[in-house]
């Protein structure tokens, strides 16, 4: 009477029924195949699309995807694999003049013209990166977890490799934890074109006459330069309440090697203010950075609508006399059950490296470094922008951020001895975020 | 029925436990936080939802879209598209067992009625009746799309063999949206979580023992959970016993017969409940072979004899 005709063998149930069980609710069926009990063990992605774009410069389309996946001793593994690229001009270091530009391409071949008036834009920027980063982390005791990493970024002119440890230790019954971790970079250059010689005028002419070749080599030092970065971190948490959470780091960065922008140059003004050359710019060889970051988190209840508050400060320092202060501030508002939006206000002030010239005039003797590139000179950068998230029915969840960011640049007592209007001193870089993740 | 439909929530020191009844069954949320505001979306949430379920799906409710379609006379009867994704589970379930499991047995019921006092059946039926029954027990004969079901006449759909364990995965899903707050639902037995507890700590679920109240039998067993879900197939509480042989509940599609020498109960691990619960009865369905079929099938499981 009990006809029962065994299930065949060859049906691998669990992942037959993972599947129609994906189907059913929607979900992933790479995380449905793992998982047991006594285990915790599935795969987490979270993917996102990004655009950054520059005003009239650079653009930047990023697409990220990163896995995690937790092992049955609470090990984790994360994979994350980045691949941008970018286009546009970026700036290259010389200043606006009330006549055309001709520069030289970085790569010798060629000429690009900037029209009068306009900021001097090299508009090569062309590249593709691709970077993939690993972390490994396992508890080591009870109360210390340890992780380790490795890092690769692969551009077409720069190879970044990188390796990291971390200690984690636990203490006041995990409302505390100290963190310390070390990490070291090597970074390649290979631009194209070669190196070009710290302060030598940038070569201007005919780029097919025959000694073109050979002129554009003398102001060459080299086809590639390396740079190595060291970084120590010490961190504190501690758990304030239920409602509250604090953080505390402090880190040291030493930086030696190839420090220099090999596209940038520095205007040489004669002293009516018009341009008689460009030379390319000139950092020191070395950087110790230090910073100090404090964050506080805090869920508000219902009466502050369950918001989720993060403020944080970072000043950094170093001894190119950079200094900056980081102001950055979100708020996670959950929207009903599902979805949250979440406002977002960064404010960036930063002095100039004591070396930063906008230009240099005829005859001064310049010191021995120089730099005209913006990013180190003095500023106020403010971002502004709101991310909208959404949690689908499958409990994966979408989310959306459009972000405005202004970079103002300031004098930071740089004696204009030319009287140039501020305005072509110092122009304004506008730029604008919109990204697109999804986690499932 | 709503009027009778109460949700109570209750403090303790882990964080709260929500306890309502659905699907004639007892039914539990434990949330380990202690933001009262979170716990009471949270038992809005799963009662809602487990409710909404067996309004829609229960063939004992005679307003039920299950019903409508029981009772409909052969003719097409719109779904939606939830219906359409259970309907295409039961139709995978039946392909992977190769027809043991199927959702138009519940015809079989019309023969077998357990006591749901004694458990015991009261009339042990004869093969002529089983076999008319049979004959409507035919999960390809229905037909259907994502717009509609035409199911013959005089057969019926039964989603009680994954009614309760479905409910409980949607209702990880959903109180995941609300929170990420270590959860368990617990839909009689049948349950999930969505994740280890705090500091990473497993749950600890205890399995009943088929008999446990009886004398001098062994106490419930306890399974640690951090991740996933379990549900249980098999029930001692209801058997037949004809001419000395313990018949379980669980029926076999293909005979019409109880299943015979199976274990009392079988409780499987699986990253959902819908699949857990499957594996258990189609485990159940093994007869005398269920706990080699999951060992082969590498499942982790708990039988009791």
């Amino acid at each position: 009477m009990n006809d029962v005709k065994n299930i065949s063998k060859n049906i691998n149930l669990k992942a037959a029924l993972s599947v129609a069980a994906g189907a059913l609710f929607g979900t992933s069926v790479v995380t449905a195949l793992g998982s047991q009990a006594k285990e915790a063990d599935e795969w987490q992605f979270e993917s996102a699309f990004l655009v950054y774009s520059e005003k009239d410069r650079v653009s930047a389309t990023e697409a990220i995807i990163a896995g995690s996946k937790t092992f049955d001793n609470d090990e984790v593994l994360n994979l994350k694999l980045t691949i941008d690229a970018l286009t546009g001009a970026s700036a290259n270091g010389a200043i606006v003049q009330p006549l055309a530009q001709t520069f030289t391409r970085p790569s010798g071949n060629g000429q690009y013209v900037t029209p009068a008036g306009e900021t001097p834009l090299d508009d090569t920027f062309k590249d593709t990166r691709v970077q993939i980063n690993g972390q490994w982390t396992q508890p080591l005791s009870e109360s210390i977890t340890g992780s380790v990493g490795g890092h690769l970024s692969k551009e077409y002119d720069y190879l970044s490799l990188g390796v990291n440890g971390n200690l984690a230790y636990d203490f006041n019954r995990n409302n505390s934890t100290i963190s310390m971790g070390l990490s070291y970079f090597q970074d390649t250059f290979t631009p194209e074109g070669g190196i070009p010689k710290p302060l030598s005028p940038m070569l201007i002419g005919d780029s097919s006459s025959p000694d073109w070749n050979a002129e554009f080599a003398k102001t060459r030092i080299s086809d590639s330069e390396d740079k190595s970065t060291t970084d120590m971190l010490v961190g504190f948490t501690q758990v304030i309440n239920r409602r509250m959470i604090t953080a505390f780091n402090y880190s040291y960065s030493m930086v030696d090697g190839y420090l220099t922008d090999p596209f940038k140059v520095v205007s040489v003004l004669k002293a009516d203010g018009i341009a008689q050359e460009y030379i390319y710019e000139n950092r020191p060889g070395s950087r110790v950075k230090q910073s100090a970051f404090m964050q506080a988190k805090y869920h508000f209840d219902a009466s502050f609508l369950n918001t989720v508050a993060d403020v944080s400060y970072r000043y950094m320092w170093d001894d190119w006399a950079i200094n900056s202060h980081t102001l950055d501030t979100r708020f996670t508002i959950p929207v009903g059950a599902t979805s949250y939006i979440e406002p977002h206000i960064r404010y960036y002030q930063q002095s100039a490296a004591d070396f930063f010239q906008p230009y240099v005039i005829d005859k001064l003797a310049h010191t021995h470094f120089v730099s005209a590139d913006y990013r180190i000179g003095e500023m106020t950068a403010v971002t502004v922008g709101a991310k909208y998230g959404v949690l689908l029915n499958d409990g994966n969840e979408l989310s959306f951020r459009f972000e405005y960011y202004r970079q103002m640049p300031t004098d930071s007592g740089f004696v204009d001895v030319i009287g140039l209007n501020s305005l072509h001193l110092y122009p304004v870089v506008e730029a604008v975020i919109a990204q697109v993740s999804y986690s499932f | 029925m709503p009027n009778k439909r109460k949700v109570e929530l209750r403090q303790n020191k882990d964080g709260y436990s929500v306890n309502f009844t659905a699907m004639a069954s007892p039914c539990e949320v434990l949330i380990q936080t202690q933001d009262k505001s979170i716990a009471e979306q949270v038992a809005h949430c799963v009662s809602g939802e487990v409710w909404r379920i067996e309004d829609k799906y229960s063939r004992y409710d005679k307003r039920s879209l299950c019903s409508e379609i029981n009772n409909n006379d052969g003719k097409r009867v719109v779904i939606d598209e939830e219906t359409y994704l259970l309907l295409n589970f039961s139709e995978q379930c039946y392909q992977i067992s190769d027809g043991l499991f199927d959702i138009t047995s519940g015809v079989l019921r019309q023969v077998w009625s357990f006591d749901s006092v004694s458990g015991e059946c009261q009339h042990f039926p004869k093969a002529v009746e089983v076999n008319k029954r049979l004959n409507l027990v035919d999960w390809n004969s229905v037909k259907y799309d994502q717009h509609s079901i035409t199911l013959p006449k005089n057969m019926e759909l039964d989603f009680g063999g994954i009614g309760k364990e479905y409910a409980v995965d949607r209702c990880i899903l959903l109180v995941k949206a609300i929170t990420d707050k270590p959860i368990l639902v617990n839909l009689g037995g049948d349950l999930a979580v969505t994740g280890p507890r705090t500091n990473n700590q497993p749950w600890h679920v205890a399995i009943e023992h088929p008999d446990c109240d009886a004398l001098g039998q062994p106490k419930d067993m306890i399974v640690a959970l951090n991740q996933g879900a379990l549900a249980t197939s098999g029930d001692s509480k209801r058997f037949l016993i004809n001419e000395g042989l313990r018949y379980g509940h669980v029926l076999n599609a293909k005979t019409g017969w109880p299943i015979m020498h199976a274990p009392r109960s079988i409780t499987t691990v699986a990253p959902q409940c819908i699949q857990a619960g499957i594996l258990a009865t189609l485990a159940l369905l093994q007869g005398a072979q269920a706990e080699q079929f999951l060992t082969e099938q590498d499942i982790t499981f708990w039988a009791r004899r």
